[in-house]
């Protein structure tokens, strides 16, 4: 828990998106439909706008704050509210101030343009609430709960991302492939998005799992894709822990990107009862010091499995398996 | 010593992480061996744009000069000569600097004897026994404000005023700017930036001991000040650096001698990084400098 | 002869209510019946002698003859007319169509003001409706129960009361309320700006349908939701005493009047009173000698005491109906309310009506209500309430913009010509249209293309569920909201209108013929348009498939406006990476069987020191099982990024259920809440406390299991 030496600013604090233009050089600013933003999700895509070569997107931003903040009883002076984009990948940091529109103090708004070449992936972008606290000018007061996510290239505007599956032939392609030819399924964690390679050389395979049968078939499928999952968490996890940047003290970060996701979602199980940075901690270090690792793997083991959701598909085949035996039975 | 590849192409390009990780050896790490570079050729991926900025001999020329000119001193201070003069003749955009994959080329494909020569510590008579020193395995692939080409090409990006080079180079004279305040969130803000070199430059931070206490202090009290709040920036514009990327293809091979110019940004007002330059000033006084000896002028 | 009818219609009514004839007259009065029939026709006007002679004559005095602005007092007085029970036996048990609805002052509202929106004159003002709460007792009570000649009524009241059926109950738990707790709830519902009650008592007309047939329903206006049909039913069902009296100003004038026509309407089930079998419905009223049987009441011209006695009356001579309902009660609320008394009204009952009822309007009429592009609307309504005729709460005009910000927005832009294609921008009405295909009535050609009008704006908290259809015709009343399906995760919440028939506009192709077709496609309820009777024998038995296309395409079209794309996948790859998705999740999982609870910190309180350190006071919420893991106390300097640096302790204490051991807390056993205080060592901070935040954690110690 944290304390502040001044006093901070309760309630709510809230940040919406209500329009998004792109700007695409030498043209005038092209309003998107509302569908490239969610504030459901608290997402804007700009991937899926149909155009290619814009250079900045323009949002334009709602904040909503308690009306305490600007009351004259307050304690605080010089309230301002800020939007803040920032991308860790990219080190930008974009900050526009909003303006109160309305006689209570509490509607913000503003705009803020984003530039496609300061970001790579996702930026996020939060509202601080700032004012003069006990003299000391430029205080954070509050802060929203939720950040937004301005995601660079999905078409669809939501929080969850896919990790990518291929389906291609192990024999061509890429050289770092080729020795796998003769397994079904690899997967690589290299990238900005870890992947999951499908061997369409393994004959069968692709048709059984596109396949739309059910029977045998479809509960052999099931255990199939629970199987192929239970193979992913466990390698991205990996992955993730085996990759982390560390800080001078020695504690490991979260990392940023999808990696940080797998590791938030995964941790309290694999080491359960305790806060997500003590349980990276701990993870690292015994990774690092060799001591425990060994032991660990048995708790990476079982949260794949129970991300994969492998006990309830293999269930499910079993019971499924005793049905079909009763009906030929009958 | 690691040498210079046998081959070199024509173009730069992406080497993945994973394919990265099969080229950085122990012999290579040590120093003991170089990079097979025809093989490696084979496992990159183009680059996404083409044209003069894509070209790698600039980029070695470069490299092969910061060599020659520093050769009789610590490669440490290769450092200021280099990062503005890499960061100009890139002309990346951040979007395309946030690609790992074009850091871990340059690293085994463009210049892995740099790597080796920049950070090979030297035997100091600590290491274990049958321990020959090596190179942190970050430098060549890791972090954008560890790894050997992405450290100076950020400090660059981060540290420019505009199109004044000054103080990247005045930041990457002192080692600690690099390793502790690179890595601080802070310094996205470009008055923040600005008002530590500032510091530097009114002789109010003069060793990495002070640097790091200043760095703690500063990032201690953004937990709570919203420098950009008291210090503003200008409104961000990302035209001019879009120009001065396009600008490459005119544009002959960065001086040697001079520092380049950089996109013609607005500079940080002077208003914010004084008046910033002043707290951090106050906050210095307070901020008792202490912590793990100065990291000054030792390679890594 | 201010404000009075002529002498004809006047003294053709006196006689006929007295039972007397124009021979009779004219034998009392002497003159001759050719006289007596010249007077009733007009063609001749009575001397001021003779008219002396007919108040002799009609037990009234001269004044009374000669202003007419009243009755006079012959034959039979206003009072209480059962229906006796009929002779073959059959018992009624109570008005079976008001006993259909549940008392719910929300349906009464939808209800009564549709039939006021029908009501209303056609001269561009809005018809006004107004509901007002009054809670009667004490001396108040007594007087009002005194005015409705309760005495000749609680005989019958008693009888019904003590009967076990349903009705029984309802009415039992209302005179208990009356007479235990010296309270009586009433509801009156007044409209201005339409028809009131006119026609005949018995003939067709507006006032028999609603005082006379329960299940008529008279229609005149084109647009009409059902004027006074099964509607009018519920004003009987807010009755827990079944008891409804009329006060209406009339449009156009009956036996030459127009104001204070009034009557009451009683309906109590089958019941033996003083020996004698009664059903169904009483009348307070005059008796009426035309009608077989004397024991039928017809409605009287009161004077303006009457009314007020009444408390019926109407604040100005502007045509239209008010109704009383006497002994109002929400079940609906009570249900809501779960009230543990059961059947007992709460105090705050008249409260929560009257919430109810601004809600319910604001929800069926915001589109009635809205004005724009130069129109007024069609509805004006407000709520207001009273105990003892004194304000307690004050009269509240319902504001669509307040009660359905987000649908009133779309409609007045639809009003106003606002619209835009596609929405771009938060606040932004979206207009497209979507077809109706207008089967032909049997026999009269094919019908036509009607386009509906369909908007779509981002929603509000206050106008209830988001991605909702409504869907509504002329009249403007909701006629149905319903979720659109197939929405996509992450899409805006939005509301979306359906304007179809004359609601779509002037322009819109085949207005009439659509409304028509709605029209018989709605049910006596207004709640849907589907198949009905009058659809299957006005148009064809597949008729009403044409709606279930209209809803389709109008769903639809809402999807193209707002459904948020899709991320494409490729197909063979759908199945696998639908569940290798990361992120999203706004709160863990909780976490799996092994993981004990760990103690947290629930509290801090936390200020800095004379000599600048933070000292704390801390609380520890301690999980079942989770008093036997030993915590560290630690204090952390806030930063922006990276490590945060550790401060030391100068000082711990642990205050309640817990001791410390070498820096660790361990708690009591079985404890749940646990207290600790801690005073940093100055020395170790690495700024001056002022300018960072104090973070504190609660660490596992030493490893105990792997």
């Amino acid at each position: 828990m944290k304390a502040y030496p001044y006093r901070r600013l309760a309630g709510p604090v809230s940040l919406r998106v209500t329009a998004v233009e792109l700007k695409v050089p030498g043209e005038s600013r092209e309003p998107l439909d509302t569908k490239a933003f969610s504030v459901v999700e608290q997402v804007v895509a700009l991937g899926g706008t149909g155009f290619d070569d814009w250079e900045s997107a323009r949002l334009k931003l709602s904040a909503t704050i308690p009306s305490k903040a600007t009351a004259p009883d307050s304690g605080w002076s010089d309230v301002s509210v800020v939007a803040v984009l920032t991308e860790k990948a990219t080190n930008a940091r974009t900050v526009v101030p909003l303006e109160s529109t309305t006689e209570s103090g509490r509607e913000w708004t503003g705009f803020l343009d984003v530039w496609r070449a300061d970001h790579r992936d996702r930026a996020s972008l939060s509202v601080h609430v700032v004012a003069r606290a006990d003299g000391v000018p430029g205080r954070v007061i509050a802060t929203a709960q939720n950040e937004w996510i301005v995601d660079l290239s999905a078409e669809a505007p939501r929080r969850q991302r896919e990790l990518d599956v291929v389906i291609a032939g192990f024999r061509e392609g890429p050289q770092w492939r080729r020795p796998f030819r003769e397994v079904p399924w690899i997967v690589d964690t290299s990238g900005d998005v870890a992947a999951v390679h499908v061997n369409t050389d393994f004959e069968g395979l692709t048709d059984l799992l596109s396949g739309s049968g059910s029977g045998v078939e479809g509960l052999v499928r099931d255990l199939l894709l629970a199987q192929m999952c239970t193979d992913v968490w466990t390698a991205v996890f990996h992955a993730a822990v085996g990759d982390l940047e560390v800080e001078e003290d020695g504690t490991p970060l979260f990392p940023h990107d999808w990696r940080g996701e797998v590791l938030r979602e995964m941790l309290p199980d694999v080491m359960p009862g305790r806060p997500l940075e003590e349980a990276l901690g701990e993870v690292h270090r015994r990774r690092t010091e060799a001591a425990g690792w060994i032991d660990l793997q048995p708790r990476i083991h079982f949260a794949a499995t129970r991300r994969a959701e492998m006990p309830k598909a293999l269930s499910t085949t079993i019971r499924g398996l005793d049905r079909l035996q009763q009906r030929a039975d009958a | 010593m690691t040498h210079k590849p046998n081959y070199l192409p024509e173009r730069l390009a992406l080497l993945s992480d994973l394919n990265a990780a099969q080229y950085v050896t122990e012999g290579l790490l040590n120093g003991k061996e170089d990079v097979p570079a025809i093989a490696l050729s084979k496992i990159v991926e183009p680059l996404p744009y083409d044209g003069a900025r894509a070209a790698l001999a600039p980029v070695r020329e470069l490299v092969d000069d910061a060599m020659c000119e520093y050769r009789d001193e610590k490669p440490t201070k290769a450092d200021a000569w280099l990062a503005p003069r890499l960061h100009a003749t890139l002309r990346l955009n951040r979007r395309e600097a946030a690609d790992r994959r074009l850091w871990n080329f340059l690293a085994l494909g463009v210049a892995p004897d740099y790597v080796v020569w920049r950070f090979l510590p030297e035997p100091n008579g600590k290491e274990k026994s049958g321990e020959a020193p090596k190179v942190a395995y970050r430098r060549f692939r890791g972090a954008h404000y560890t790894q050997a080409f992405a450290r100076l090409w950020w400090m660059a990006e981060l540290f420019r005023n505009g199109s004044d080079y000054r103080p990247v180079a005045r930041a990457c004279a002192i080692q600690d700017m690099i390793n502790t305040v690179l890595r601080l969130d802070v310094i996205d803000h470009r008055p923040t930036a600005q008002a530590m070199v500032r510091l530097l430059d009114r002789g109010t931070v003069t060793t990495g001991r002070e640097v790091n206490a200043l760095a703690g202090a500063v990032n201690a009290s953004a937990a709570t000040l919203m420098y950009d709040v008291v210090a503003p920036d200008v409104e961000r514009d990302g035209r001019p650096v879009q120009e001065w990327v396009e600008a490459a293809e005119t544009a002959g091979p960065v001086p040697r001698r001079m520092l380049p110019e950089g996109p013609d940004e607005e500079q940080a007002p002077e208003g914010s990084v004084e008046a910033l330059a002043d707290y951090f000033t106050e906050l210095l006084v307070d901020a008792p400098v202490r912590g793990r000896p100065a990291t000054e002028d030792i390679g890594d | 002869m201010h404000g009075g009818e002529d002498f004809g219609p006047w003294l053709a009514r006196q006689l006929r209510m007295a039972g007397r004839t124009q021979t009779e007259l004219a034998d009392s009065v002497g003159v001759t019946r050719a006289a007596v029939s010249a007077w009733i026709t007009g063609r001749a006007r009575p001397r001021d002698e003779t008219i002396r002679k007919i108040a002799t004559a009609l037990g009234t005095d001269a004044s009374t003859v000669r202003n007419r602005t009243t009755d006079t007092l012959a034959g039979r007085p206003v009072a209480w007319y059962h229906r006796p029970a009929p002779r073959d036996g059959g018992r009624e048990f109570g008005n079976a169509a008001a006993f259909a609805f549940e008392a719910d002052v929300s349906v009464l509202a939808r209800e009564a003001t549709q039939n006021s929106l029908d009501e209303r004159l056609d001269n561009g003002q809005p018809v006004r409706v107004r509901y007002t709460l009054d809670e009667l007792s004490g001396e108040t009570l007594a007087a009002f129960r005194e005015a409705i000649n309760w005495k000749e009524l609680a005989s019958h009241y008693e009888a019904a009361a003590s009967r076990t059926r349903k009705v029984g109950q309802v009415i039992s738990a209302g005179l208990r309320d009356m007479y235990t707790r010296d309270r009586l709830v009433l509801l009156r519902v007044d409209d201005y700006n339409a028809h009131g009650l006119t026609g005949d008592d018995y003939e067709d007309g507006r006032f028999a349908a609603v005082v006379r047939r329960q299940l008529d329903s008279r229609k005149t206006a084109r647009d009409a939701g059902g004027s006074y049909g099964l509607g009018k039913a519920t004003l009987w069902a807010t009755s827990r005493l079944g008891l409804v009296l009329i006060n209406s100003t009339l449009s156009e004038p009956h036996e030459g009047r127009r104001e204070r026509r009034l009557i009451g309407r009683l309906d109590l089930p089958w019941r033996e009173v003083d020996g004698k079998a009664w059903a169904g419905p009483a009348w307070f009223g005059r008796p009426d000698p035309h009608v077989d049987g004397d024991d039928v009441a017809r409605s009287w011209w009161a004077d303006e005491e009457t009314v007020d006695r009444l408390r019926l009356t109407r604040e100005s001579g502007e045509p239209g109906t008010s109704f009383l309902i006497v002994g109002a009660h929400d079940v609906a609320s009570l249900a809501d309310a779960a009230s543990p008394e059961g059947e007992g009204v709460d105090d705050d009952s008249v409260q929560r009506m009257h919430q109810r009822l601004v809600e319910a309007l604001g929800r069926n009429f915001w589109a009635a209500m809205t004005s724009g592009g130069g129109r007024r609307p069609l509805l004006e309504a407000s709520v207001r309430s009273f105990r003892n005729g004194k304000e307690v709460i004050p009269e509240r005009h319902v504001d669509p913009d307040v009660e359905q910000p987000a649908r009133t927005r779309a409609f007045r832009a639809f009003l106003e010509g606002a619209t835009v294609d596609r929405l771009t921008e938060a606040g932004q009405v979206a207009m497209t249209t979507v077809p109706l295909r207008v089967p032909g009535r049997e026999g009269f050609g094919s019908g036509g293309e009607h386009r509906a009008v369909l908007l779509v704006t981002d929603g509000d908290d206050l106008d209830g569920e988001p991605y909702a259809l409504t869907m509504m015709r002329g009249n403007r009343m909701t006629v149905r909201v319903g979720p659109v399906p197939n929405l996509p995760i992450g899409t805006n919440p939005f509301q979306a209108v359906l304007l179809a028939g004359r609601a779509a506009g002037d322009a819109a192709p085949f207005a009439d013929e659509a409304e028509a077709f709605l029209r018989a496609s709605e049910p006596p309820e207004h709640d849907k348009w589907g198949q009905t009777d009058e659809l299957r024998t006005c148009y064809s038995p597949s008729a009403y498939r044409r709606i279930a296309a209209l809803t389709r395409e109008a769903n639809k079209a809402v999807r193209d406006l707002v459904a948020v794309p899709q991320e494409k996948r490729r197909a063979g790859t759908e199945r696998l990476r639908k569940r290798l998705a990361v992120g999203g999740r706004r709160t863990g999982r909780p976490a799996a069987s092994g993981g004990t609870g760990i103690p947290t910190l629930d509290e801090l309180n936390a200020h800095i020191g004379t000599d600048g350190a933070w000292c704390v006071t801390a609380e520890v919420r301690i999980p079942q099982g989770g008093d036997s893991r030993p915590l560290v106390p630690v204090a952390k300097l806030d930063v922006r990024s990276g490590p945060k640096p550790v401060l030391a302790w100068a000082e711990l204490v642990a205050l309640h259920n817990c001791e410390l051991i070498d820096g660790a807390l361990h708690f009591t056993s079985g404890a749940r809440r646990a207290t600790f205080s801690g005073v940093t060592d100055v020395s170790t901070h690495p700024v001056r406390t002022t300018l960072s935040g104090l973070v504190v954690e609660l660490r596992t110690g030493k490893e105990d299991k792997a």
